[in-house]
């Protein structure tokens, strides 16, 4: 089975009476270790979509299986949990907690599996050196540069080892070397054999990635 | 989440916001230090009663023919009449509420003076007369049966005659000058003539010698047991006072013993700035025969007072007819000190309420604003997939511990505090309960009050949190 299989999503919101459609029929599925960007103009409806995609928001109907687990049929108590374990989030402005240093931030996912600071530091070391941050893991968020912040985000959602790297916008807010550099820490991540769907509205971004669908008005085009 | 890693959270976030958590807690301080003080204002209001009340047996009932009963011609009586100190200087005249001192008269109400006439003498006989022709009207002030001083024979009589009683005793207190150890010049003092079984029923202990017995009453000896404070004041401590030699009126009185120390007390004499007399004795060489004694009969049972009262008057209206007297019991005494105590200590608590329900709000709203201010944290938090239970744990032990802070805050404020209180003559007993119960009540207000906020917390939408500014 795909790592995500969408059949007949639709998403819309409440404007006064009337409703307003986000996401029309929308059918999308990734495979394992696949690397898909997600390409589209403000306001067609794309941030909805990862939203759903990352277990945040819930489709009005349709249905959806992540890494085998039906998510229209979860509970919000239950989706937490799978944000935990099965998703990694990686947001465009980082989301990164400000009274917490680097490695706090990093081994969030991991005590929140119930698992103790002392393993949940051991158990991402290598990942921090993977990133090249071990020499800034006392550092806040204001003391580093915007390409470190976002390579605490990409330690921070890789550690938990999900099924699915999460990224809205990962190089929105950084300059272009910077942006260079995590687009080919995610190449590098996905030779790795991890699944990638990557959020954009920049063209030579999306083409970083192996495969790059279109969303126009709520919906999806290959 | 395991809890040693919430616990480690919330400490971080403490830590770092240490400005924060004190101004946060001082509705808690103040909450917590007023419950303090509160608990040792009470109990300390409480000790204090009770030591008033010490050398009251809860049986106690006074008996004194007239108004108001006084035991034992008591000190609330006499200090209405003068107010001088411990055996200082001359009394000054007074309108006390009820005349009839022995020696000296002038209260302006209604209170017995004393005739010739009438009933018996203080020695127990009939005297003569009967006419009612006031002797010394004009001291008392009485206008109706001045004719009457209860004696030994009542006493007896009361207890022949009364169910329900154990003992029974008179007492008289008048006020003349004493002289002896190291004093120069002659001071004034309580007289107090009692029989020997008064220590007993006033519940008085002796620091040296032994108390007057029915010898040195029948024999009329000039021997006294001194107060502590007059012991002290008059030969510099009860070990000098005893066997030594004091002069009542000028005449010699050896010393017997010498009380204990009891404090103030709030009925009856005041022990500690009195000399104990033989009853006999002060009538034949201090008082004369015109004195006003008060009976104090100990009722069996304390729960049967009333209905002792009623026979004793009904025994004493029969006894003596048309004569009205005054009784009252040392129960009803403690009773109203409680009660009145009791208010004292309930409105204390209603405004240490009041203070925390304040004190309560102030957490709430600042930490309705701490989750506004985290509401893109939560979001961070809830996308990672931190649960509700964490989140609500998290808040709450933040709550928790910044009341803690404010409580234990509040504990060492009152500790400062209470000298300043005990300015004011206020009695304050602080104690390990009272701080424990303090902190208790501060945790408790903090959490309670932290809940609402650190529940709308948990059920922030993800989505929506994460993308507040």
């Amino acid at each position: 089975m795909a790592m995500i299989e969408m059949r007949g999503i639709n998403k819309g919101y409440m404007l006064g009476e009337e409703r307003l459609p986000i996401l029309k029929n929308v059918d999308f599925s990734v495979e394992k270790g696949e690397y898909v960007a997600i390409l589209g103009p403000s306001g067609s409806g794309k941030t909805t979509f990862m939203n759903i995609i990352g277990c945040m928001d819930v489709m009005d109907s349709g249905e959806y299986y992540l890494d085998g687990v039906a998510i229209h049929e979860t509970k919000e108590r239950d989706l937490t949990e799978i944000r935990n374990k099965k998703i990694g989030f990686i947001f465009q402005n980082y989301q990164l907690i400000p009274t917490y240093n680097v490695m706090q931030n990093i081994i969030m996912p991991l005590l929140m599996r119930g698992m103790s600071h002392q393993d949940a530091e051991a158990r991402c070391m290598e990942t921090i050196r993977l990133l090249g941050l071990d020499q800034r893991l006392e550092h806040k968020p204001n003391e580093l540069s915007g390409g470190q912040k976002q390579r605490v985000s990409i330690a921070r959602a890789l550690v938990g080892q999900p099924a699915i790297l999460l990224a809205d916008e990962p190089t929105g807010a950084l300059d272009q070397t910077s942006g260079k550099e995590v687009l080919k820490l995610f190449s590098e991540i996905n030779e790795m054999g991890n699944t990638i769907v990557m959020i954009t509205h920049d063209l030579s971004v999306a083409k970083t990635a192996k495969r790059i669908v279109r969303i126009v008005d709520g919906q999806l085009m290959e | 989440m395991r809890l040693a890693e919430i616990i480690r959270l919330v400490w971080l976030n403490l830590s770092q916001n240490k400005f924060k958590v004190v101004l946060t807690s001082v509705g808690i301080i103040v909450g917590s230090a007023t419950i303090m003080l509160v608990i040792a204002i009470g109990t300390g209001s409480r000790e204090e009663v009770a030591e008033q009340f010490k050398n009251l047996n809860a049986g106690a009932i006074d008996v004194t023919y007239g108004g108001e009963a006084q035991s034992g011609g008591g000190s609330d009586w006499f200090s209405g009449l003068f107010s001088f100190g411990n055996g200082g200087e001359m009394p000054s005249f007074g309108g006390g509420d009820g005349g009839g001192m022995p020696s000296f008269g002038g209260g302006s109400g209604s209170g017995s003076g004393r005739s010739s006439g009438g009933g018996r003498s203080s020695d127990g006989s009939r005297s003569s007369g009967g006419s009612g022709m006031p002797s010394f009207g004009g001291f008392g002030g009485g206008s109706n049966g001045d004719d009457l001083i209860l004696t030994q024979a009542d006493c007896e009589m009361l207890l022949e005659e009364v169910d329900g009683i154990t003992d029974a005793t008179i007492a008289y207190t008048t006020t003349t000058s004493v002289e002896g150890g190291d004093h120069s010049s002659a001071t004034y003092y309580t007289i107090a003539g009692v029989l020997d079984n008064y220590a007993q029923i006033s519940n008085l202990s002796m620091a040296i010698g032994s108390f007057l017995t029915q010898e040195n009453d029948e024999s009329k000896e000039k021997v006294c047991v001194l107060g502590a404070n007059v012991a002290t004041e008059i030969f510099g401590s009860a070990y000098a006072a005893y066997d030594g030699i004091v002069y009542i009126d000028d005449r010699p009185y050896v010393v017997s013993g010498v009380l204990e120390e009891m404090g103030t007390v709030a009925s009856g004499i005041s022990p500690d700035t009195a000399i104990f007399i033989p009853y006999q004795t002060g009538i034949k060489y201090v008082t004369g025969e015109f004195i006003r004694p008060t009976i104090t009969v100990i009722a069996e049972d304390v729960n049967n007072v009333s209905a002792v009262m009623e026979e004793i008057n009904a025994v004493l209206e029969e006894t003596y007819e048309g004569s009205a007297f005054g009784l009252s019991d040392a129960g009803s005494k403690m009773e109203a000190a409680t009660t009145s105590n009791q208010t004292l200590t309930l409105l204390l608590y209603s405004m240490a309420a009041i203070v925390f329900i304040v004190g309560g709000i102030g957490i709430m709203n600042v930490l309705f604003v701490s989750v506004k201010e985290r509401t893109n944290e939560i979001g961070i938090l809830k996308a990672l997939g931190c649960s509700r239970k964490d989140i609500l744990m998290e808040f709450l032990l933040e709550a928790s511990c910044i009341s803690f802070v404010g409580a234990c805050i509040g504990v060492l404020l009152s500790l400062g505090i209470t000298p300043a209180v005990e300015l004011f003559h206020v009695r304050v007993s602080l104690s390990a309960q009272g701080a424990m119960l303090s902190l208790v009540f501060g945790v408790i207000t903090g959490t309670i009050f932290g809940f609402y906020p650190a529940y709308k917390a948990s059920r922030l939408v993800p989505v929506v949190a994460l993308n507040q500014e």
